[in-house]
């Protein structure tokens, strides 16, 4: 929270100073152990991350999304159980679908699709959280701040 | 004779008909107007009313908006016992509307032995505001239809103008893969050949091959119109049934009431996403739009994609499951990010 509050400074307000903001949704049972994995074997991650834990990936709405993206969420990760593996059988598939429609959604009305990103991380891939975490801060950082979608008030 | 006063004498018949033998208590079709090129929902309760339905090129409302409506159960469980049983209904449907009904039946939002379904077969009807614009500074006073399907309008010096159909169908009809209702228990009209065109599909995929920068400038140009009305939602039959919709709820407040262009954005997109694979292309919320918005064309895409990804196309057949309700293991994925 630290960045935004110093922005207003005026050496910081050039493009140096500005890190993404980036909201990830992590289902309880693989991707939120994956990220505490990660933690307790000590990678090293991007701290831009704002990790929010839901049950299961199916929990999440399109919403969800949209409303990080208003809200000034440079990006949004959504990562759940590898297909297959979701405790609730089968919540992940069903959110498969979702997700594919919403992220063409999102790109044909022109919000660049690293905006809005989807994976699977396991509870035992610490290291591909921290690399997938790496990797989705990186395209942010490179997009700019998000000013589609944000509501200005 | 024309076509469809053949069929509007034939639909009063079988209206009558269902009234008066008690086989439906309550029958839905459209009446005349005051104004021309359109008409009014009628909801005829008795067979003595019969003579008031008309058909012809000006009906255009989807009627299946009605239907959830009917069928809703009590919001309070313990009234379910003391409510009315749900009603038996008669409905004059088009091509279109009939592919509504059915996604209704598919989502056991209507219950199929309680419908009695009049389906027409629809040559398309007439888009109100390309025969205003067709008319020029002309206003005009009546209209009616001659024999070949062609629109005659007298217009405000007296004068008789005729418009020719194709120019004045409404675009949904330009694109209607069945303008014959699949589902009926009685058909009117003689069945109309089905335009498969890929007008639809190569405008998306120019519009899709501009840089996104320019994609997200017209999306917004188009919000920038958008008053919120919600009559797009009002008027589409698949939003009809939801308990609460996602636009009424306060807590929390998905999307800002008012005219933020932000919040306009996430209304379109998420009425875009919730009628993904339920959209029937009626064209019912264009019509709608009083800012005179072309509010189909995000809800289309996502039909497009759900039809590429899933081959699945809604309103098709009542056990089908609905696209998003269904999974497969190898469903794609290839917009999933890998480090």
């Amino acid at each position: 929270m630290s960045q935004t509050q110093t922005q207003s400074a005026p050496e910081a307000a050039s493009d140096k100073a500005w890190e993404p903001k980036v909201v990830a949704f992590l289902c309880n049972w693989c991707s939120y152990a994956g990220a505490d994995l990660a933690g307790v074997s000590r990678i090293q991650y991007p701290h831009n991350i704002r990790i929010i834990r839901v049950p299961c990936s199916g929990r999440i709405s399109p919403a969800f999304l949209l409303r990080a993206l208003q809200n000034g969420a440079d990006a949004v990760l959504v990562s759940g159980c590898h297909p297959g593996d979701c405790h609730y059988i089968s919540g992940n598939l069903a959110a498969r679908r979702k997700f594919a429609l919403l992220k063409e959604l999102l790109q044909y009305t022109g919000i660049e699709p690293e905006r809005v990103q989807f994976t699977w991380v396991s509870a035992s891939e610490g290291g591909r959280f921290a690399a997938i975490v790496e990797k989705v801060v990186e395209q942010a950082r490179k997009l700019g701040p998000n000013k589609k979608l944000v509501k200005n008030l | 004779m024309t076509a469809s006063h053949e069929i509007e004498l034939r639909l009063r018949d079988t209206a009558e008909q269902l009234l008066r033998e008690k086989k439906v208590g309550l029958f839905l079709g459209y009446e005349k107007a005051t104004l021309p090129f359109r008409t009014t929902p009628l909801f005829l309760t008795t067979a003595e009313g019969a003579e008031r339905l008309v058909w012809n090129p000006f009906c255009t409302a989807n009627l299946a908006v009605y239907l959830p409506g009917l069928f809703k159960a009590p919001a309070d469980a313990r009234q379910a016992k003391s409510a009315p049983p749900p009603p038996t209904v008669g409905i004059v449907l088009k091509g279109c509307d009939v592919r509504s009904v059915v996604a209704l039946i598919q989502e056991r939002q209507v219950p199929r032995e309680n419908l009695v379904l009049v389906g027409i077969a629809c040559p398309g009807v007439v888009d109100r505001r390309k025969a205003e614009r067709a008319l020029g500074e002309h206003q005009a006073l009546g209209a009616g239809e001659d024999a070949r399907g062609n629109v005659h309008a007298v217009v405000d010096d007296g004068t008789e103008v005729t418009l020719r159909r194709e120019q004045i169908v409404a675009d949904a009809c330009l694109e209607c893969r069945a303008p014959t209702p699949s589902l009926h228990d009685v058909l009117l009209g003689t069945p109309v050949e089905a335009k498969e065109t890929d007008a639809a599909r190569r405008r998306m995929a120019e519009f899709e091959s501009r840089p996104l920068d320019v994609r997200w400038a017209r999306f917004q140009e188009m919000l920038a119109k958008c008053i919120r009305c919600n009559a797009c939602r009002q008027a589409c039959p698949m939003c009809s049934g939801c308990k609460t919709c996602l636009l009424d709820q306060t807590r929390p407040r998905w999307i800002g009431a008012g005219t933020d262009i932000s919040d306009v954005g996430i209304y379109h997109l998420l009425r875009a996403f919730h009628l993904a694979g339920r959209c029937t292309e009626c064209g019912a919320c264009a019509r709608a739009c009083p800012m005179g918005l072309d509010v189909r064309l995000l809800a289309r895409k996502m039909c497009q994609e759900v039809e590429d990804l899933y081959g699945y196309r809604p309103g098709e057949a009542t056990d089908a499951t609905p696209v998003l309700s269904a999974f497969s293991l190898d469903d794609p994925q290839d917009f999933v990010t890998e480090p």
